[in-house]
């Protein structure tokens, strides 16, 4: 088994092809089917364009909290451990085996207007649910624990020799975050932030319950690409998930490039 | 301070969530709890959940481990490619793939293949969503696994089945089994992939989320609580089982 | 500038590290800290640079006491073991990067860097990555980019144990001129006592947190105060219930004075030869031999010779010599 045979090549490259690549390619297929004119028409259909406002703005604001979550954690996790800091290491990971049905569901039942926070929330004015702020923390919710789950195999690998010769230099820890330790750990940030970009784009089940899924006003793309489908709008559908397949592969090939960096960087390691 | 910020951060988000999931499946008693999580379209949704999460987890342990074999082992022009795209489940966004696998297996399909409201498209979906998983588990474990064992075991006159079965294969088991239990893990609580296809007919085609999700619609939220609890304490079963097993052959391997 | 050690003790959990340690570096001196693994010498020299904090005790650096102080303050030079180079930088950076805290412009930055390229011979591997030199490029890089600030004092963690022998011996004595030249208050932390001997103006043995005997190495290895430490700085063989060390016996013919044996075995190492003798009731005394002295007597197992000290034994418990340096 030194070399798989030919045989193995061939049903590995059929089984992906017909598995992943044949509806990445049957989206392009879709979106272009009848024409530029009705491609450039669709583009700017006014519901998708909320929409797309609507998930920039989740991604504005999700993805720089977390990032900062979960550097923050990483770091606690690895260079201060106590009691407190196992118990944030389990918990981070707890998001991954959530449906994100469920999680739309308990953020609900907490901070929904018959929830737990929902009467405390309401007279200070905040609406959570069905509302902006809900979807930002369902997004943060699903992508919780991807940065960390990055950084912090690469912290504990690198170890802090480098962080502590910087500190008998003379160098401050604000300084030592950013010149050194950012620095190391720059390419899984880069994996762990575009993982993250990609499922608070991407969110469907957690958002459908948080958002309402009212059109112009909390949809997000992929719940209008959704709604659009289900209104037998099937072509508008496929537009917007045209947008997102293009914006999939950008961060495929991201991730391509951060983990090539990722095993370099192990590779050029030495003992 | 930082530390009391990411604490009240994972508490606001996660911990006070689960709380609340917590006291709504049980607060009418555990009677309660039990007809709503045991009732007929409940027990179907979880059954055909579990069947089929556990169908796509074992068909993707054996054509992932094919495809890490192939990715580390051959050689050939577009590799980079196959290795890139195994990744695209974790950057296309669900929904995107549960309206495609409608549209191509549904009932206007281009081949004619109508897979919609069965255990079928339900398995396919799942496997979309999971490939990754196993591939990206197993690839790095053979990657640092050393040739010599293996041609040692052929110089004896094993052949290469006898030898992936008795050398490679207990070397990448650990991976590969914490690998199936993330991606069981993540099957079971799959919706995006899975509702266009599933078509969702209740005791025929509706997985657990979906399920879970019309309670919420109509408003029984003690119920779908319920449900929930089970479908997030089958999930934890299934992730701590599998890293506690494969952590025990890891070491029985030293 | 001088280091002083006032009473310093460190557990970790249940574990104590290092038990009541009081001790003077003198200015200019190069010490080693020498011990088995354990034994507490690594902590203690992440203690100094304030690296680890201690339990009790205080660190004084020329009478200040920077116990409290963090490690940025201390102006202290530390080397890792594995040279932690900046990974993302090259070896110009990794150099210039202290003097970069310290805000030097940069012309004047380029010019001390450039000098201390020099005084490490890098200057050919500036642009170079961390990843592209050898263990022992990677080695004086990571002491030029501690010198860098000029430090009072230099802490080296087992300086030469990721090296090959051959490099490790060429390193060693290039360190040791360097400092002289430098005439810089060394610390080296080391497990080899050959190393320590070769190139330290003092010895300080630690085991199980607790200084064992401090001192000049000739004078310590001499006249080693406790079993430890004789053990450990060389080998020792046993004759009439006396430890000695084996070039200090010596064989002579049958017949002469001294205790009667076999040879039970002869073992060539290069220059030197080893002999074991056995006696009537089978105790073994081993003697080491230059090849000369090997060639005149030509010992063959199953000869009989006789075994003697060839000088005055080994002094223990010496408690002059025992003592670490108190503080004034």
């Amino acid at each position: 088994m030194k070399r798989p045979s030919l045989a193995l090549r061939c049903l590995v490259l059929l089984y992906v092809a017909a598995l992943l690549g044949v509806p990445l390619v049957f989206v392009f297929q879709q979106a272009f089917s009848h024409g530029w004119a009705a491609l450039w028409a669709a583009l700017h259909d006014h519901a998708m364009d909320e929409a797309i406002l609507l998930t920039a703005k989740v991604v504005v604001l999700a993805v720089p909290l977390n990032v900062f979550f979960g550097i923050g954690a990483s770091l606690w996790i690895v260079r201060h451990p106590s009691r407190i800091s196992h118990v944030l290491d389990v918990l981070i990971d707890i998001p991954l085996a959530i449906s994100p049905i469920v999680v739309g569901l308990i953020l609900e039942l907490a901070y929904a207007q018959n929830g737990w926070f929902g009467s405390t929330f309401s007279k200070l004015g905040w609406k959570v649910m069905f509302s902006l702020p809900g979807i930002v923390v369902a997004s943060i919710f699903v992508s919780l624990p991807l940065v960390s789950r990055q950084v912090i195999p690469l912290l504990r690998e690198i170890g802090d020799h480098q962080e502590q010769t910087a500190a008998t230099l003379g160098a401050k820890p604000t300084r030592i975050f950013f010149t050194i330790t950012l620095r190391s750990i720059a390419w899984a940030c880069a994996y762990g932030v575009t993982l993250t970009l990609a499922r608070v784009i991407g969110e469907y089940g957690a958002v459908l319950i948080v958002s309402g899924n009212i059109a112009m006003l909390t949809q997000t793309l992929t719940l209008n690409i959704g709604a659009n489908f289900e209104n037998f709008n099937g072509y508008q559908g496929f537009v917007g998930a045209l947008l997102l397949a293009l914006v999939s592969v950008l961060v495929l090939v991201v991730i391509g490039v951060a983990r090539h960096r990722l095993e370099r960087k192990r590779h050029d390691s030495f003992a | 301070m930082a530390k009391g910020v990411a604490l009240g951060y994972i508490s606001l988000l996660v911990l006070i969530p689960l709380a609340a999931l917590l006291t709504n499946a049980f607060n009418h008693g555990l009677g309660a709890f039990w007809s709503a999580a045991t009732g007929t379209e409940s027990l179907d949704a979880l059954r055909l959940t579990v069947t089929c999460s556990l169908l796509a987890a074992i068909f993707n342990a054996v054509a992932g481990t094919a495809t890490a074999f192939v990715l580390v082992r051959d050689n050939f022009w577009g590799k980079a490619m196959l290795n890139t795209i195994i990744d695209l489940p974790f950057a296309l966004p669900t929904v995107v793939a549960g309206v495609t696998f409608y549209t191509l297996y549904g009932p206007l399909s281009p081949f004619h293949v109508n897979i919609t409201g069965s255990w079928v498209g339900i398995t396919v979906a799942i496997m979309f969503v999971t490939l990754p998983f196993s591939v990206r588990s197993v690839q790095p474990v053979l990657e640092s696994l050393s040739l010599d064992a293996e041609a040692a075991a052929s110089t004896l006159g094993a052949s290469p089945f006898h030898v992936f079965r008795t050398i490679t294969l207990p070397a990448i088991l650990p991976a590969l089994l914490t690998g199936t239990g993330l991606a069981f893990a993540r099957a079971l609580g799959e919706y995006g992939s899975v509702v266009f296809i599933s078509n969702n007919l209740p005791y025929r085609s509706e997985v657990a989320s979906s399920y879970v999700y019309s309670l919420v619609s109509s408003g029984q939220v003690s119920s779908a609580a319920s449900v929930a609890f089970v479908l997030l304490s089958c999930a934890l079963v299934v992730l701590i089982a599998s890293n506690v097993i494969a952590r025990r052959l890891a070491r029985r391997r030293g | 500038m001088t280091v002083s050690l006032d009473g310093v003790s460190k557990s970790f959990g249940h574990l104590l590290v290092l038990d009541d340690i009081t001790d003077v570096f003198a200015e200019g001196e190069m010490t080693a800290l020498l011990g088995p693994s354990g034994s507490g010498k690594s902590t203690l020299l992440r203690i100094i640079a304030g690296l680890t904090p201690l339990d009790s005790g205080r660190v004084l650096l020329s009478g200040r006491d920077v116990t409290k102080a963090p490690a940025r303050d201390r102006h202290i030079g530390f080397c890792f073991q594995d040279y932690a180079p900046f990974r993302h930088l090259s070896v110009f950076g990794n150099i210039a990067y202290g003097l970069k805290v310290q805000r030097i412009p940069r012309a004047q930055r380029k010019a001390q860097v450039d000098e201390l390229l020099g005084l490490v011979r890098l200057e050919e591997f500036a642009d170079r990555y961390p990843h592209q030199l050898s263990g022992g490029q990677r080695q004086r890089m990571a002491l030029a980019r501690a010198l860098a600030i000029k430090p009072d004092v230099l802490l080296l963690d087992e300086p030469f144990g990721a090296l090959d022998a051959q490099v490790r011996g060429e390193l060693r004595s290039w360190v040791r001129s360097l400092q002289r030249e430098l005439g810089i208050t060394t610390i080296l932390v080391t497990h080899d006592q050959s190393e320590a001997m070769e190139i330290a103006d003092r010895l300080v043995i630690l085991n199980d947190g607790k200084i064992e005997q401090a001192g000049k190495p000739s004078f310590v290895y001499d006249h080693p105060a406790t079993d430890f430490v004789a053990g450990f700085l060389g080998p020792i063989t046993t004759l009439w219930g006396i430890d000695y060390r084996p070039h200090e016996l010596e064989l002579a013919l049958d017949g002469d004075e001294g205790e009667k044996g076999t040879v039970t075995e002869v073992v060539r190492l290069g220059f030197e030869v080893r002999v074991v003798l056995t006696n009537q009731t089978s105790e073994s005394t081993w003697v080491q031999l230059t090849h000369d002295q090997a060639k005149a007597l030509n010992p063959v197992v199953g000869q009989k010779f006789v075994v003697r000290p060839r000088a005055q034994n080994l002094v223990h418990n010496d408690a002059t010599s025992r003592e670490a340096r108190p503080i004034d």
